[in-house]
């Protein structure tokens, strides 16, 4: 009380004793010096909008306002391109250093406009799709605005196409580029190559040993594992729209060519092809009785009926991509777009992306020499490959033809791929289907490998205090003949484990690890201790599964029944009632809908009104998942537990301190696609620490949590990974009339 | 106010705003590091005129006059298109015949020729083969040998060399020879073989020596090609003598022979280091090669990103670090399709021969010939045959990489070589399950088949069979589903156990799942193998009188098996069972599956007493059977098992109500 009293007379003693003008000065001091700060704070931290509106006027030029460079006309020209250019002869590694992001560094020139002496345009400066291909390169990943960092170039002088191009003096002007070192690491991008009469398959610009991103190569021109071969890019990409078909839709042609320079002797074959088939082949020409005004490229002509293009190829199935002056067709793109099936007649035309990408999946190539027998050739082709080619074709447009930037950033990532190989993007990553690769499973255990019996399994036991009970479950497992080593997982933190001399002995090696933290992942950490691939994960209470249970199971897990996740039975949790069908068995997971329950429970109904998927350990007739009380499984799970877990599953866990088996189940069933094998019949466990108390409670609590687990793991996963399946393992000779004695595993217990 | 006060006050207040001015005019640009924002370059302008600018393609001036027909170069600029003549091909099928040079036939000529009789290539005159073979002789160095008759220029001849071949141009021969310089190699023309060293067995061959998917912790991480053969392993990363002078590690040169320990191995680019590159296959070490000059073995067809690291040797740090940061995933992978590409391609000279010949007929057939994934995942191209189907999920092996799940009906194909009652009642039993799609007769007798058929629910058909045991795996075209259960006139089972065996095979469409087993053991006393038919402990081989299998081993088992061994079926129905077991141990190298059979101790004896055939074998007879085949093999595909698949409920103390297939446990 007085300490108070005091404390108020005192008071006002702290504040500044100040008269209110003062007063008023101190306010506005500070808020200036607030307002100061704040406004210092905006600049700071809105650099870019203070830039852009102030240096707008540096990075927006005009094309007409660039640097003109004069390039004298005995300025030196690089030789012509060296066929014998390998990655490892002609590029220059050293340039891409180490970079930890495994990411090539690419520079582009700075634009500039090129005279020669009479000050004559040595072309035109830049082309719309060049700019568009500069643009997506310098926004990318790979970008980088300094010169002496870069392991790839690219020039800024268009040679998108050949035929505009004074070839000498886009030569001169590649030579004097300032890093060009002989064309060293310089890419140049050339769709359009060669020129009358006789159209080389690649640029005829001298560029010495720059690689060459070129449409149109043949094998006689084209450096396997140097030059990237490209597609033409169709500006109709861009222009028109054409929604995707479902494949398979009935097409009303199955044969179609739109091309309009073909060489007579081929339209001749052309024509005759429609001639026998009437009606499924249409064969396109230009229209020669357009009136004015309608756009030619985008109006085909058969006699007297006009189409729509690139419309029109979505009504054929196989569209044909012929070889013209040049072998890279810009149809191929429109093709593709329409989904139609590209039938590609060019002999000896290197695809586009051909060195990653599988064309086999995605069209027909037919030799020159055959081109009459393509109908046939084409017939044989079961209908539903023809849609898996038609969903090929669609995606190829997609991913690397529908616009310029697709086709720079590809042509970058091979680049990238072939420097940095071993964090190379793999052939289904290239290839397959955002549809494929979403169903796909790759199971990382894929082969089966017929392991040394001898290597035997090592077995984990997750403990935190329970002594007694772990010493029993170590005697017993050290019983089984492939135990090979046992690691205590000590969760205990508070407590130190018993000393040395109090352990059983046991004939293998005894590890105790103790752990930093008391977390349920724990018990799936990929301990450095474990050297076999088999684990087996054992609650420190299980105590009744018999030597020959154990080993049954390592041997189904070995045996290739399947390699990786062997259960083998379930746990009952300590609160378990003595009614039976409250025993934790084995779980279960169904989507409520589709499944009709024979027996009655809240969490049944429950289950029904919500519409989720729910969590059961009734005795049923299917198994979707194994408690990992007591489980064989390959110890690589217990890395991809660890470390891929996805999402954020594994803090979760360790939150709840519940449901580690169920993400181990689901982990394991999305990476295997495959199901959980329930090894032996027992469903039950014998704990001393049982009691019925409260049991019921408990018990539906636990489901109902447990029952959260899974949903809320289906919608981190995004799918339902569990397979359910009807059968379990047991030994050849369970419960056959047969003696005892001669069994391999006599001794397995019923429940 | 004090002045000293009024004085702070305002000096505060003009530094500020100093401070502010200052910092507007000239802003600290420690706020926010100066980055790239995506959308915006830095080093590429956006051009103000960008929209006016003209597209390089200008359709108008498409050339018009330009398209000629070309003349494909000849000779040394070979390919496919215009060196090799399909049309001669009839039906499209790859038909060789052999030229051997005069004279004695070399060892490596003979055992080429050994691996291709019999072979489904194998065409007996010239006038019917496409492919012509030309064994170029060893002897002469440089010389090719007197050129065979027929050689037209070499069109349609494949010089075969399991050797560096001493003469690599010959016109318009396709050259397959082992590690082709990459300077030569025509990319789609020729074939690269791998070297193989002079004692390669001639069939089956060993397995790869990879005995763990993940390598050991703290395994070594490196061995190191040597010069002379053998290999150098390295506890630490440092090959490169000169850039790891500081630590020069505990080194350990092995002898020759014997397969690197290690997770890596490297392999230096000149291409007499090639042979080493076969050994790090097998041993399951992944080959990293550094900037190989020669063709990798097969490489238009094997994804050799899978299974090795082709790095650049200008880069060795770099490579150092990513193969010691490499995931535990990717190894493992790696690992694993080492081994897949060993067994499937390189464990013998018939299988490097053979996948060479199926790379030619896949570029005849084109577009239907094999996808990528049927080369590059097990069980390889030369188990999985794109005649069966064009669909991968046709195939047992692909269901998961397609996202796809085994039919969920079958077609039961009912063998029968004597008529009687038994047949009705079984064709009750089996149109019973609601899984069966259809019923097969395969009429066998030699008594003309009845005329009526009882009223079933499902369609049935008859089949008339030639009376031999290779009939019964004919791939008829009337089997409509994937999966077959086979069965015999004799076979007693029950709905139940036909429903609950079906959902088992789902589980496990590439094995077998069946309901009697028998077991193979080998004979130390006699050298030889044996099985056992007794009800025992362990199984290796399911019974095709009753069993679910995948109909794509009706396709492999008359397509890929020789003649030989068919002849031997025919001759001997009892070795039927026998040749069906290890063809399809051979593609899944697993066990077959056993399911419980309720009339087991009743029934087994008399079912396989009257065994596939028409009378019964006696056991010796049987025994043969396993050697003669094994032989043929050259290895023993079969695989015990001591697992067998019951109902989760199997024979619990539970009520027979909960119970989905009950009548399975019935005494």
């Amino acid at each position: 009380m007085c300490a108070s009293v005091k404390y108020n007379i005192r008071g006002p003693a702290l504040i500044p004793r100040m008269k209110t003008k003062h007063r008023f000065y101190y306010v506005t001091l500070f808020s200036i010096v607030l307002l100061g700060l704040i406004a210092t704070g905006v600049f700071q931290f809105w650099p870019h909008s203070i830039e852009s509106s102030s240096d707008g006027g540096v990075e927006k030029r005009s094309i007409r306002e660039v640097p003109v460079v004069r390039l004298p006309a005995a300025s030196p020209i690089p030789e012509r391109g060296d066929l014998s250019c390998r990655m490892h002869t002609c590029f220059d590694v050293y340039r891409c250093g180490f970079n930890p992001k495994n990411k090539i560094k690419v520079y582009i020139y700075p634009l500039n406009k090129y005279v020669d002496d009479a000050g004559v345009p040595v072309s035109s400066t830049i082309s719309r799709e060049y700019n568009q291909l500069l643009t997506a390169i310098a926004d990318s990943d790979y970008y980088t605005d300094d010169i002496s960092r870069a392991c790839l170039f690219v020039p800024s002088i268009d040679v998108l196409n050949q035929n505009p191009l004074r070839i000498k003096e886009t030569a001169q002007a590649l030579a004097q580029l300032s890093r060009w070192d002989r064309g060293t690491n310089h890419l140049l991008f050339n769709m359009l190559p060669g020129g009358p009469p006789d159209y080389n398959t690649a640029l005829d610009v001298p560029r010495d040993r720059a690689l060459l991103a070129g449409g149109g190569f043949s094998t006689w021109t084209y450096r396997q594992g140097y030059d990237v071969s490209i597609p033409v890019f169709s500006p109709l990409s861009t222009e028109v729209v054409l929604p995707e078909k479902a494949p398979g839709s009935p097409r009303r042609y199955f044969l179609l060519s739109s091309q309009m320079a073909i060489h007579p002797e081929y339209r001749e074959d052309l024509e005759a092809l429609q001639a026998k088939h009437k009606e499924s082949v249409l064969v396109l020409d230009k229209c020669t009785n357009l009136s004015e005004g309608v756009l030619s490229v985008r109006k085909r002509c058969h006699q007297h009926q006009v189409f729509d293009y690139p419309q029109v190829l979505q009504e054929a199935t196989f569209c044909v991509v012929l070889r013209g002056a040049r072998l890279g067709q810009a149809v191929l793109s429109d093709v593709l777009q329409a989904g139609c099936v590209p039938v590609v007649i060019a002999d000896s035309y290197i695809l586009p992306f051909s060195e990653v990408l599988d064309w086999k999946r995605a069209s027909v190539v037919v030799p020159e020499e055959k081109m009459s027998d393509m109908y046939s050739i084409l017939q044989n082709i079961p209908q539903r490959q023809i849609e898996e080619m038609q969903r090929q074709a669609r995606w190829f447009w997609e991913a690397y033809f529908q616009s310029i930037k697709a086709i720079a950033l590809a042509t970058l990532q091979i680049i990238n791929d072939r420097i940095y190989p071993y964090a190379a993007i793999s052939y289904e990553e290239w290839n397959d289907p955002p549809s494929v690769k979403w169903t796909s499973v790759s199971n990382p255990l894929f082969l089966p490998l017929i392991p040394p019996q001898s290597q035997g399994f090592t077995a984990i036991v997750l403990t935190y205090d329970r002594v007694e009970s772990l010493f029993r479950v170590i005697t017993e497992v050290s019983k089984v003949p492939s135990l090979s080593k046992l690691l205590v997982v000590w969760n205990n933190q508070n407590k130190n484990p018993p000393e040395e001399s109090l352990w059983p002995k046991i004939r293998v090696p005894l590890k105790v690890v103790r752990t930093a933290e008391n977390k349920l992942s724990n018990r799936f950490f990929p301990y450095d201790e474990i050297e076999t691939e088999a684990v087996l994960a054992i609650d420190d209470d299980i105590i009744m599964l018999t030597s020959d249970e154990l080993q049954f199971g390592y041997e189904v897990h070995m045996s290739k029944v399947h390699v990786y996740m062997q259960v083998h039975v379930s746990k009952v949790h300590a609160y378990m009632q003595v009614h039976v069908s409250k025993a934790h068995v084995y779980m279960q997971v169904h989507v409520s809908k589709a499944h009709v329950y024979i027996h009655a429970g809240r969490l049944h109904l429950w289950d029904h009104e919500m519409n989720k998927w729910k969590y059961e350990s009734e005795w049923t007739n299917e198994v979707s998942m194994v408690l990992t009380g007591a489980a064989f499984y390959h110890k690589y799970f217990n890395y991809l537990y660890t470390y891929k877990m996805p999402g954020d599953i594994k803090n979760w866990v360790d939150a709840h301190m519940n449901c580690e088996d169920i993400a181990m189940n689901f982990l394991v069933a999305n990476v295997t696609g495959k199901a959980v094998i329930k090894v032996t019949p027992r469903k039950k466990f014998k704990c001393p620490e049982c009691t019925a108390i409260d049991g019921l409670s408990l018990d539906q609590t636990h489901m109902v949590e447990r029952s959260e687990c899974i949903n809320k793991f289906a919608s981190v996963f995004g799918t339902m990974p569990l397979k359910v399946v009807e059968h379990r393992a047991d030994p050849v000779l369970y419960k056959d009339d047969f003696p005892e004695k001669l069994k391999s595993f006599p001794n397995i217990g019923s429940l | 106010m004090p002045l000293w006060r009024r004085k702070s006050f305002w000096l505060a207040l003009s530094v500020f705003w100093l401070l502010l001015i200052f910092l507007g005019l000239f802003p600290l640009r420690l706020a926010v590091p100066p980055r790239p924002l995506p959308g915006r370059s830095q080093g590429w302008p956006r051009w103000l005129d960008a929209a006016f600018l003209r597209s390089f393609f200008q359709p108008e001036a498409l050339p018009e006059d330009g398209p000629q027909l070309r003349q494909a170069p000849r000779g040394s600029s070979c390919t496919w298109g215009a060196c090799f003549d399909t049309s001669k091909c009839k039906g499209n099928l790859l038909k060789i015949f052999v030229h051997s040079s005069a004279g004695p036939t070399a060892e490596a000529h003979r055992r080429i020729l050994d691996s291709l009789e019999g072979s489904r290539y194998y065409a007996l005159s010239p006038a019917e083969a496409c492919l012509h073979l030309f064994l170029p002789s060893q002897d002469h160095r440089g010389a090719c040998g007197p050129l065979p008759p027929y050689w037209n220029g070499g069109r349609n001849h494949l010089v075969l060399s399991l050797y560096p071949a001493p003469c690599t141009r010959l016109g318009q021969a396709m050259v397959a020879e082992a590690s082709p310089s990459s300077d030569i190699f025509r990319p789609g023309f020729d074939v690269a073989l791998p070297y193989l060293p002079e004692a390669h067995p001639l069939r089956g061959g060993v397995p790869g020596q990879l005995r763990q998917h993940s390598p050991q912790p703290g395994a070594t991480l490196l061995a190191v090609a040597e010069e002379k053969g053998g290999w150098r392993t390295h506890a630490s990363a440092c090959p490169w003598d000169r850039h790891c002078e500081q630590d020069p590690g505990p080194q350990q040169t092995h002898p020759g022979e014997t397969l690197p320990n290690a997770t890596f191995c490297l392999i230096p680019g000149h291409r007499s280091a090639a042979s080493c590159f076969l050994q790090a296959l097998q041993a399951g070490c992944i080959p990293v090669l550094l900037s190989p000059r020669w063709e990798l073995p097969f490489s238009e067809v094997i994804d050799w990103t899978k299974a090795a690291i082709i790095a650049d040797e200008r880069l060795p740090l770099q490579v150092l670090t990513a193969l010691r940061e490499m995931l535990p995933s990717r190894i493992l992978s790696l690992r694993q399709q080492t081994q897949f590409l060993w067994t499937a391609y390189f464990s013998s000279v018939e299988k490097v021969v053979h996948t060479t010949l199926e790379i030619i007929q896949d570029r005849i057939w084109g577009a239907s010939g094999r996808p990528s994934l049927m080369w590059n995942s097990p069980p390889g191209a030369l188990l999985a045959l794109p005649t069966f189907s064009t669909s991968l999920k046709d195939f047992p092996f692909y269901h998961l990489q397609q996202g796809s799940s085994p039919e969920s009906s079958f077609s039961a194909l009912i063998w029968v070589g004597v008529s009687g009652e038994p047949l009705l009642k079984l064709i009750q039993v089996v149109a019973g399950s609601r899984h069966c799609a259809q019923i097969l007769i395969l009429w066998s007798s030699e008594e003309p088949p009845p005329d009526r058929w009882p009223e079933t629910t499902v369609p049935l058909a008859v089949i008339e069979g030639h009376r031999k045991a290779s009939d019964r795996f004919f791939p008829y075209d009337n089997i409509s589903t994937n999966a077959i259960l086979s069965l015999d006139v004799h076979s007693t089972l029950s709905t139940s156990e036909v429903d609950f065996a079906f959902a088992v095979w789902q589980s496990f469409p590439e094995r077998m799942v069946g309901f009697l087993t028998r077991n193979h053991f080998w004979n130390e006393a006699q050298g030889v193998w044996g099985y056992s038919t007794e009800l025992a402990n362990e199984f290796s081989m399911a019974f095709t009188t009753a069993a679910f299998y995948h109909r794509y081993y009706h396709t492999l088992f008359t397509h890929s098996l020789t003649k030989a061994l068919r002849t031997l079926v025919d001759d001997t129905p009892a070795c039927v069972d026998v040749l069906m077991n290890f063809l399809v141990a051979t593609v899944t190298r697993l066990p077959p599956i056993k399911v419980p059979y309720g009339r087991q101790r009743q029934d087994a004896a008399p079912l396989v007493a009257e065994g596939p055939g028409p009378r019964p074998e006696p056991q010796p007879l049987a025994q043969d059977c396993i050697n003669h085949v094994a032989t043929r093999f050259g290895h023993m595909p079969l695989v015990s098992s001591r697992v067998r698949m019951d109902p989760v409920l199997f024979k619990d103390p539970v009520s027979v109500q909960r119970k989905k297939y009950r009548s399975l446990e019935k005494p």
